[in-house]
């Protein structure tokens, strides 16, 4: 247990003395501002009664899911590869503790990167509960939040997995990247013209349909589920690329 | 403290360390030498657990390495060739985290660090980023965080690489002063190092254990004797056969012209002798047959003679055959 916590806190420390938290953050902050004015504007001049600026600010729109596919693959990206192209592992894995409280660590101070990118994002809940005509709906915003670390958890997951089996920074970006896009564009095969059955089976794997229903309120367990499953598979995998590695090199 | 057993490592098809066996007693400071690429890091990596072994058994503190590895790890203080290190940390922040993960309680983490940061001589740069340090201070950071836990046993690959000389002393210093209470085993393929600071030496070539010993033992055993050098003013068939006669000698080495161009020229020939008055007799024999002496001094065979005809020319007759000992090195100590 200490040794998850102590891990935890070194990774999260170096990640915000790294140039890069600071990149990605600001980057972040820029684009979603920017993405929040321009629907603000938007819900200002015709308000519809479908939909609201926060519902449609988190999963309404493309602009929510494109940079979440560049964004997580930065934060994670390092977790592991560069211990490995470092030599750092080395030194790590010689301590006494073992893969699974290296991986749980690593992961651990990968969801703080996560919710620390969100936090933010509550400015905008508190800004429309002030100055918005309508009152704000407390319960979707919590499902709103929960759907978002929902997603972030497995995203964190399967960037971590990433990172440690790739030899550097830049291969884990880029198969964090293309793994997450996969999966997004598996989802977006539901709006094509097909099946129920297969509608109802990219729905499930689509990030698009879960972000969505958790912004109006819907708590679908079986996101969560799916979520879940996702994490827990690929800390899995990430203990084991770990082990393996004692054998290889 | 160590035992190790038949220890290999195979990657894929090709074997890094094949059939490795030694045990280290507590206390004991112990040499790991050989050639680069000998098997060295490897067998030290199977040792601290970085590595599995593909086959063989490693008790470490009476632990089975490959069983209980956590077990086992937490007995050793590891600092690994390259000297990995955060380098964006500062060396007291380093140290504390290194010695969390090593197990050290809250309570205890700042003392041990202060402790640490002492035997390695680095106080004056407890507040600095590590990035920003010379390899010498990365070095002894790196011993820092070996020591940090306080282990009974110190892993050292190579820890005097890229030291000034200085530097290299005080590390040898600090490696002698903790011998009897740790057990230290040192890798390294500088000689003066192991001979000034190890009680027993183990040299690998080709991932075999091709001698080991102490240093001294070492050397006899190499050259099955010792050596006196002669230099005298002869006609050099004349000297020779002159000094084959002498009781105590047993042959002659070689021999060479030292000055040809004078007459009669100057000769110098080694001797491989036996027993305690040979320098006497050859004098008296000399002064006999009236040939001027230059010089006449016993040679110190150096360790360095040893690891290169164990590592080369020895090396390859053992890997042809496993099992026999090499004729040369079958005396004290030196094994296949």
């Amino acid at each position: 247990m200490t040794a998850i916590w102590t891990i935890a806190k070194r990774e999260v420390f170096a990640f915000f003395v790294s140039p890069i938290a600071y990149v990605v953050l600001t980057v972040w902050l820029l684009f979603f501002g920017v993405v929040f004015c321009v629907l603000a504007f938007a819900f200002s001049q015709q308000a519809t009664a479908e939909t609201n600026l926060l519902t449609a600010f988190f999963g309404g729109t493309t602009l929510f899911y494109l940079p979440l596919l560049v964004f997580a693959p930065l934060m994670t990206m390092r977790l592991l590869a560069e211990e490995r192209s470092s030599g750092t592992i080395e030194a790590l894995l010689t301590a006494p503790v073992s893969e699974v409280s290296v991986v749980l660590g690593k992961y651990l101070a990968a969801l703080v990167f996560w919710m620390t990118l969100w936090a933010p994002t509550l400015s905008y809940v508190w800004l429309v509960a002030r100055t918005g005509e309508n009152a704000v709906d407390w319960g979707a915003i919590g499902a709103t939040y929960l759907g978002l670390f929902g997603v972030g958890s497995f995203y964190m997951a399967i960037g971590l997995f990433m990172s440690s089996i790739a030899r550097n920074q830049i291969i884990a970006a880029l198969l964090t990247f293309l793994a997450l896009g996969s999966l997004f564009v598996i989802g977006l095969l539901g709006f094509l013209n097909v099946s129920d059955e297969m509608r109802g089976f990219f729905e499930y794997l689509g990030l698009w349909t879960q972000m969505s229903a958790f912004a109006k309120g819907i708590v679908d367990t079986r996101y969560l589920v799916f979520d879940a499953s996702i994490t827990v598979l690929a800390l899995f995998l990430s203990v084991r690329a770990l082990e393996s590695n004692r054998g290889m090199q | 403290m160590i035992e190790v057993e038949n220890l290999t490592k195979k990657y894929g098809d090709r074997l890094a360390v094949g059939g490795v066996s030694f045990s280290v007693k507590k206390g004991e400071v112990i040499g790991f030498l050989g050639p680069n690429g000998a098997g060295k890091s490897t067998t030290l990596r199977m040792l601290t657990g970085y590595l599995t072994p593909t086959t063989g058994s490693i008790r470490v503190g009476g632990v089975d390495a490959v069983k209980d590895p956590i077990g086992a790890r937490r007995f050793i203080g590891y600092m690994p060739e390259s000297v990995p290190l955060y380098k964006e940390m500062r060396v007291d922040e380093y140290l504390r985290y290194r010695a969390r993960l090593k197990g050290v309680s809250r309570v205890d983490v700042g003392k041990r660090v202060d402790i640490a940061l002492g035997l390695a001589n680095i106080g004056d740069v407890r507040y600095r980023i590590i990035g920003q340090l010379s390899k010498g201070y990365r070095s002894r950071v790196g011993l820092a965080d070996a020591v940090v836990a306080d282990p009974p046993l110190l892993v050292l690959d190579e820890p005097t690489a890229g030291l000034d000389p200085n530097q290299i002393r005080q590390v040898r210093d600090l490696v002698r002063g903790m011998a009897g209470d740790k057990t230290v085993l040192l890798s390294t393929h500088i000689l003066p190092e192991v001979e000034s600071t190890c009680g027993r030496v183990l040299i690998i070539n080709k991932g075999h254990v091709v001698g080991e010993g102490a240093p001294g033992e070492l050397r006899i055993a190499e050259q099955g004797g010792q050596v006196l050098v002669v230099e005298a003013r002869a006609p050099r068939s004349e000297l020779e056969a002159m000094l084959s006669s002498v009781a105590g000698v047993k042959r002659i080495i070689d021999s060479s012209l030292a000055a040809a161009d004078r007459e009669p020229p100057v000769v110098r020939v080694r001797l491989g002798i036996e027993g305690p008055d040979v320098a006497e007799a050859v004098f008296a024999a000399m002064a006999q047959a009236g040939f001027p002496l230059r010089e006449l001094r016993r040679e110190q065979t150096s360790l360095e003679d040893v690891f290169a005809s164990l590592t080369t020319a020895d090396a390859a007759a053992v890997s042809a055959s496993d099992a026999e000992p090499p004729p040369s090195t079958s005396a004290a100590g030196v094994k296949p």
